[in-house]
């Protein structure tokens, strides 16, 4: 029987585990860039544009210093198998980026696309008080009415989704198996195929321009899907813990509250979320049942700056953009851990 | 504390009777045992007892009164489930005190400490039940059971989930905290062993019916049912169609049941071949071929002395032979007799 080289097969092994992560890592870095690029775009754009004109050099000076960064950490990362190091090597490739942007692009930086925040007769000063009929409002009016729209919606859906999603998951009734069907069939039809309906219906309720409009119709179109998820999330909690508290002296009612519900919070967050990103985008719903400029929301309001009024001041269309962005993308990175659990939400036990 | 007494319950589903004309009467502080295979309505019996299911029909009694009627949060009936059933939201020690956040309770935390104590678990009082293991959130399940003072405790199938040797220590373990309590319990298990242990009366049911109550030794030795012999004792009894050519038997007589155990080796006795030898450790199970048929035998040695094919003479005492009837049921005071011919 021929002699093993172990070292050398150790070795070969080895060799193998750098070359597949160094091609991971490259994989993944090309994969990102059309993804992040754009985004990164956006936000230069807000610190750099002036009146109108777009600068794309500012973006590829910024990317030539970022991308030698990024790939250095990718090297410093392989090369350095101990996490102290790691940080060590992120933090100083760190503050060389910071130095190099400095340098690079930093001179053209300024705030003053973001003077929308301050400044509450933003358009009328630019474009005189004749636009939109004088009734274009300040940022904060939109930001405010889109903030109650995303969370009236939100805390409607969550409590109706738990509550159903309860009752189908627990008690036998009637036209159970139908209404679990009827909430996936629901789900088929894309809600702007109902578009003139919706709207008819709410000029007949006179919730036309009205914000309850947007709001009723947002929390019903979400609530099927919701229904479903939290129902699979119920269906996850055992009989037994239920059983058990109702035995301890707990009301049915004490019995989800102190213990069903504290199981289904990794749900609720979940919807939360989720309902929460869906009304703080809406802009279909919310055009179609004004008539005039009744209310603004963000989604209106950066409309009207890249399209009516505005013409072409891309560094404040940016600007605009990236304040918008900003609370989903909070709200989405501080959960995101519970909206990937969403989809185990059916199955985990 | 108190005194149970179930009328005549029944409990149909939509598609099938769980529990049919179930009648009992537990004395305060008796520990019961509910035993049968899964689905002989058991564990309905018992939810019924909670208050978790209603029944059908027929009258759920404590101390004399009927409780049909009032709700499991105000039965003060204290259950440890299979599960267990602890809220993996609270901490030990807010489990056990669970139950005293619905009834006025003054010393409460006291409490809560001299149950962790009974069941010794003082030492995990701050810490979740997923960071127990089976048998600690079994104690737990039971100190949340009994802080409440129950007048009632269920159990079921509480060491089904536990480990071989934990299960033997918690049978033991269990038994302790309720004599010590005093408590009238009711156990619902499948498992024969863990009935016949820890109850003083064990409640044999099958198909939703009570097939027999009594002692382990009644059920042992005295089967009201073919069902019942068949059930306790492992290895299985033997219950074979016997042969009147070498068996004197009433008319009746049906089925002939004979314990493996009952069997013994002697120089008077019918012809054996040994067919299967199986060593369990402290004895040994034979399948042999007799003129009753083939017959499981056990011979009480760890190290066999026959071999398959081997030739031996059996026999039994006539007090040991259970007859039954042509409905399954024991015939009182009548025993087989082996004829000469069996001899041959």
């Amino acid at each position: 029987m021929a002699q093993i080289d172990w070292d050398q097969l150790a070795a070969q092994s080895r060799r193998h585990r750098v070359i597949k992560t160094a091609a991971l890592i490259v994989f993944l870095t090309f994969v990102s860039v059309p993804v992040i690029l754009p985004f990164f775009w956006v936000v230069v754009i807000s610190f750099s544009a002036r009146t109108g004109g777009v600068e794309s050099a500012i973006l590829w000076r910024a990317c030539a210093v970022l991308v030698p960064a990024v790939l250095a950490y990718g090297v410093a990362h392989l090369t350095l198998p101990r996490i102290a190091h790691r940080l060590l090597a992120g933090a100083g490739i760190l503050a060389l980026t910071a130095l190099g942007l400095w340098l690079s692009v930093g001179a053209e930086l300024h705030l003053n696309n973001y003077r929308f925040l301050i400044n509450a007769n933003l358009i009328e000063d630019i474009r005189g008080a004749g636009t939109v009929g004088g009734q274009f409002p300040w940022v904060w009016t939109a930001f405010g009415n889109s903030l109650l729209v995303a969370l009236c919606s939100t805390v409607m859906k969550v409590t109706v989704a738990t509550l159903a999603g309860y009752y189908i998951s627990r008690f036998q009734f009637r036209g159970r198996n139908g209404f679990l069907q009827g909430l996936l069939i629901i789900e088929v039809f894309h809600p702007w195929m109902l578009t003139i309906p919706i709207f008819l219906v709410i000029y007949w309720v006179g919730l036309l321009n009205t914000l309850a409009g947007p709001i009723l119709v947002l929390t019903a179109i979400g609530l099927p899907f919701f229904i479903f998820i939290m129902k699979g999330f119920f269906d996850a909690v055992p009989w037994d813990i239920e059983m058990s508290a109702m035995a301890d002296g707990a009301t049915r009612r004490q019995a989800f509250y102190m213990v069903v519900l504290p199981q289904v919070r990794p749900g609720l967050i979940a919807v939360g979320v989720l309902g929460f990103i869906t009304g703080w985008e809406e802009y279909v719903f919310v055009t179609a049942l004004r008539t005039g400029n009744s209310y603004w929301v963000m989604s209106t309001y950066l409309y009207y700056v890249a399209e009516d009024v505005m013409g072409v001041d891309y560094g404040l269309v940016a600007a605009v953009s990236v304040f918008y962005m900003i609370p989903s993308l909070v709200l989405y990175l501080a959960c995101q851990r519970y909206l990937t659990q969403m989809t185990l939400g059916g199955i985990k036990g | 504390m108190a005194g149970v007494e179930l009328r005549n319950l029944r409990k149909d589903w939509d598609t099938a009777t769980a529990v049919d004309d179930v009648s009992i009467k537990i004395e305060n502080g008796e520990f019961l045992a509910i035993l049968g295979p899964s689905g002989c309505g058991k564990s309905t019996t018992l939810f019924m007892l909670a208050g978790v299911y209603l029944p059908t029909s027929g009258d759920i009694m404590f101390d004399g009164a009927r409780v049909n009627d009032v709700e499991a949060r105000l039965r003060n009936v204290g259950i440890v489930f299979q599960s267990y059933a602890l809220y993996p939201n609270m901490s030990v020690l807010q489990n056990i005190l669970f139950p005293t956040r619905f009834q006025k309770t003054d010393d409460a935390q006291a409490r809560a400490h001299e149950m962790a104590e009974l069941v010794q678990i003082t030492d995990l009082l701050g810490r979740r039940p997923s960071e127990l293991s089976g048998g600690q959130q079994q104690r737990v399940a039971l100190a949340r059971a009994l802080i409440k003072r129950p007048n009632l405790l269920l159990l079921d199938e509480p060491l089904s989930n536990l480990d071989a040797t934990l299960r033997l220590s918690m049978r033991a373990e269990i038994r302790r905290i309720t004599r010590e309590l005093g408590v009238t319990t009711i156990l619902v298990t499948h498992d024969q062993l863990e009935a016949t242990t820890m109850a003083d009366r064990v409640m044999c049911m099958n198909k939703g019916r009570i097939e027999q109550v009594g002692t382990a030794a009644d059920l042992y030795l005295r089967p009201d049912t073919l069902f019942v012999a068949g059930f306790i004792g492992s290895p299985p009894i033997n219950l074979i169609p016997p042969d009147r050519d070498v068996l004197s038997l009433p008319d009746n007589c049906h089925t002939l049941g004979l314990r493996p155990e009952a069997l013994r080796v002697s120089e008077v006795g019918m012809p054996a071949t040994v067919l299967s030898v199986e060593p369990m450790g402290r004895e040994a199970m034979m399948t042999v071929d007799t003129p009753l048929g083939d017959l499981r035998f056990i011979e009480a040695t760890a190290q066999p002395k026959y071999r398959p094919r081997d030739l031996l003479r059996l026999t039994f005492d006539n007090a040991d032979t259970i007859l039954f009837d042509a409905k399954g049921q024991r015939i009182p005071e009548a025993h087989a007799i082996l004829k000469e011919t069996a001899y041959a």
